[in-house]
C-alpha cells in the first residue's frame, strides 16, 4: 500500500492530503500509524488542515477527537496565516520570509536541533549529537558530525550535502543509513541521495 | 573594571576547581583584588584545594538568604593577601541558590574585587544555570577524551543559549606522549569540533595530585609544567599575548631511565 496521506508542511501548520479512492477508514488507520509512531512533525500545539468539504462534518468531527488526543488543533478551513493567533503558529528560527531556505549562520551544537518545513543551509559545523530536520534538503558548509534528516515530509529526492560528510545517521524520507564504524575524513564535498530504495554517497564539486 | 568568570565543563572530574584555584591565585600573585566562588553546593571542594577548610566561618548560603553580609563570610587565603574565598555549603544542594541571588551578590561584590571567579558544577541542571547567570566570561575546561569534549561542546551551546558569547577554552590533561602516538585527541581535533579561541594547554602533571593534597595549587610551584601552563593562562587572561609552550619531548636519558625502571 502506498501512502494514504500526504503531509505537507506550511507556515501555519500541516497540510493533508488523500490518496485518490482511500476509505476513510483507512485514512483513519494511516493517521493513527503516524501519530503513534512519533512522527517528528506532529509536534503538540499544531494545526493540521484538510480541504473543506473533503470529509462530512461527522468524519470531521472523528478526525479532530483523534489529533486533539495527541494534542494538536484540527482545521477544515484553511486560513488566512495573518488571522491565525501567534501562539498557534509553530515557532520557528528566524526564517526570511521571501526565501523557502533557513539559513543558519553558527556551529549547530551537541544537543542542538534544527527543524524547518523547507530546505536548510548551514554555514558552520554540524557536531555530533546534534540534529537537522528538513522538509526539503540540506546543505552543510562545513562538518556534518551530527544526525540529519532530509525531506522529513516523505520527499525522496531530498539529498544532504555536506564540505565534510560524516554522520551519525542520515535519514532521507524514510530511508535511514548508518555511517561505517571506522570512517574517514573526507577531503572533498559529498552529496547524499536515494538511489533504487537505498541512500547513496556521491562526491559533488563546488 | 572589574571581571567576572565562570568556570564550567558539563563533565565532572575535568578540572575545574582546579582551574578556579590556580587561576585565583595567579591573579592574586599579579596583585590583584580576587573572589573566589563556589557554587558547588554540597559537594564543595574549592576550600581543600586553597587549603582553607577550617577557617569556614558562614557560607554562600548564609549571605544570600540574608543571615550575614557576604564580607564576613569571605575567607582570606593565608598566603596571598588580595585572595579572598566564597565558599557554599556542605549540608544544603543546589537549589538553595538561585540565579537572582547570584547576580545580585556578584553586583554587591564587583565594586571591591578586580575579578570574580565562580566554580561551577558539572551537569546542566539548575546548579550550572546559577553559576552562569552572574558572568560575563566564561571558560569551558574539558579534556582531550571525546566525552569532554562532547559535553564541552553541549556547554558552549547552552552558553550561548544564555546569551553567553565571550567563552574561552581550556584543554586540561594533556598527555604529550599519547598524543604523539596518536592515542590521544590531538589540539587539533579538539579546535575542529569546539572552534572557540583556546587560553590554555595544561599537561597531566602528578605535581596537580600532590598540590591538591597539599592545599597549595600548583601555580606556586616554580618547577611544575602544569604550574607553568596556568601562570601563561593568567597571563593571556590579563591580555598578554603568549605562544603556546610545547611540551619537552622525552629525552635520552629519560627513556634510558624508563627502560632501567621496566628492567629493574
Amino acid at each position: 500500500m502506498s501512502e494514504v496521506v500526504k503531509i505537507k508542511g506550511l507556515k501555519t501548520g500541516l497540510q493533508l492530503s488523500f490518496a485518490k479512492g482511500a476509505s476513510f477508514e483507512d485514512i483513519q488507520a494511516d493517521l493513527q500509524n503516524k501519530l503513534e509512531s512519533g512522527d517528528k512533525f506532529f509536534i503538540r500545539g499544531t494545526t493540521v488542515f484538510v480541504q473543506k468539504g473533503y470529509f462530512s462534518e461527522e468524519r470531521n468531527e472523528k478526525l479532530r477527537r483523534m489529533f486533539h488526543r495527541h494534542g494538536m488543533l484540527f482545521s477544515d478551513e484553511l486560513k488566512n496565516p495573518a488571522m491565525l493567533p501567534i501562539s498557534k503558529i509553530p515557532k520557528r528560527e528566524t526564517q526570511s520570509q521571501t526565501q523557502k531556505t533557513l539559513i543558519v549562520n553558527k556551529t549547530v551544537r551537541g544537543g542542538q536541533e534544527i527543524r524547518a518545513e523547507g530546505s536548510v543551509m548551514i554555514f558552520g559545523n554540524v557536531n555530533p549529537g546534534a540534529q537537522v530536520i528538513a522538509g526539503g534538503n540540506i546543505d552543510i558548509r562545513g562538518t556534518c558530525r551530527g544526525s540529519v534528516h532530509a525531506g522529513a515530509f516523505g520527499d525522496t529526492t531530498a539529498c544532504v550535502v555536506a564540505d565534510r560528510l560524516m554522520p551519525m545517521q542520515i535519514q532521507i524520507a524514510d530511508i535511514l543509513a548508518r555511517s561505517p564504524d571506522d570512517l574517514e575524513m573526507p577531503d572533498h564535498a559529498e552529496k547524499a541521495s536515494i538511489k533504487d530504495g537505498r541512500i547513496v554517497i556521491d562526491a559533488v564539486s563546488r | 573594571m572589574s571581571q567576572i568568570i565562570v568556570i564550567t565543563s558539563g563533565k565532572g572530574g575535568v578540572g575545574k576547581t582546579t582551574t578556579t584555584a590556580n587561576i585565583g591565585v595567579g591573579l592574586a600573585m599579579r596583585g590583584n583584588k580576587v573572589a573566589l566562588i563556589d557554587t558547588d553546593t554540597g559537594l564543595r571542594n574549592l576550600d581543600l584545594l586553597l587549603g582553607l577548610e577550617n577557617r569556614i566561618m558562614y557560607d554562600l548560603i548564609d549571605v544570600t538568604s540574608g543571615r550575614v553580609p557576604y564580607n564576613k563570610a569571605l575567607v582570606r587565603h593565608k598566603k596571598h593577601d588580595s585572595l579572598y574565598l566564597l565558599p557554599t555549603s556542605q549540608v544544603k544542594d543546589k537549589s538553595a541558590v538561585n540565579p537572582d541571588d547570584l547576580i545580585k551578590l556578584c553586583d554587591d561584590m564587583k565594586k571591591d574585587f578586580d575579578f570574580i571567579i565562580i566554580d561551577c558544577p558539572a551537569g546542566i541542571e539548575q546548579g550550572f544555570k546559577t553559576a552562569i547567570a552572574a558572568a560575563d566570561m566564561a571558560i569551558v575546561v574539558t579534556m582531550p577524551e571525546i566525552s569532554a569534549v562532547r559535553d564541552a561542546d553541549k556547554i558552549i551551546g547552552e552558553l550561548g543559549r544564555a546569551d553567553k558569547e565571550n567563552v574561552k577554552l581550556i584543554v586540561n590533561r594533556i598527555r604529550p606522549q599519547m598524543v604523539e602516538k596518536g592515542d590521544m585527541l590531538d589540539m587539533e581535533d579538539i579546535n575542529e569540533i569546539l572552534s572557540i579561541d583556546c587560553i590554555g594547554q595544561v599537561p597531566d602533571d602528578e605535581a596537580v595530585v600532590m598540590a591538591t593534597n597539599r592545599g597549595e595549587p600548583v601555580i606556586a610551584m616554580k618547577d611544575s609544567i602544569a604550574g607553568k601552563a596556568y601562570l601563561n593562562i593568567v597571563g593571556r587572561l590579563c591580555g598578554e599575548s603568549i605562544p603556546f609552550f610545547k611540551p619537552p619531548k622525552e629525552g635520552f636519558f629519560a627513556k634510558l631511565k624508563r627502560l632501567f625502571s621496566m628492567l629493574f
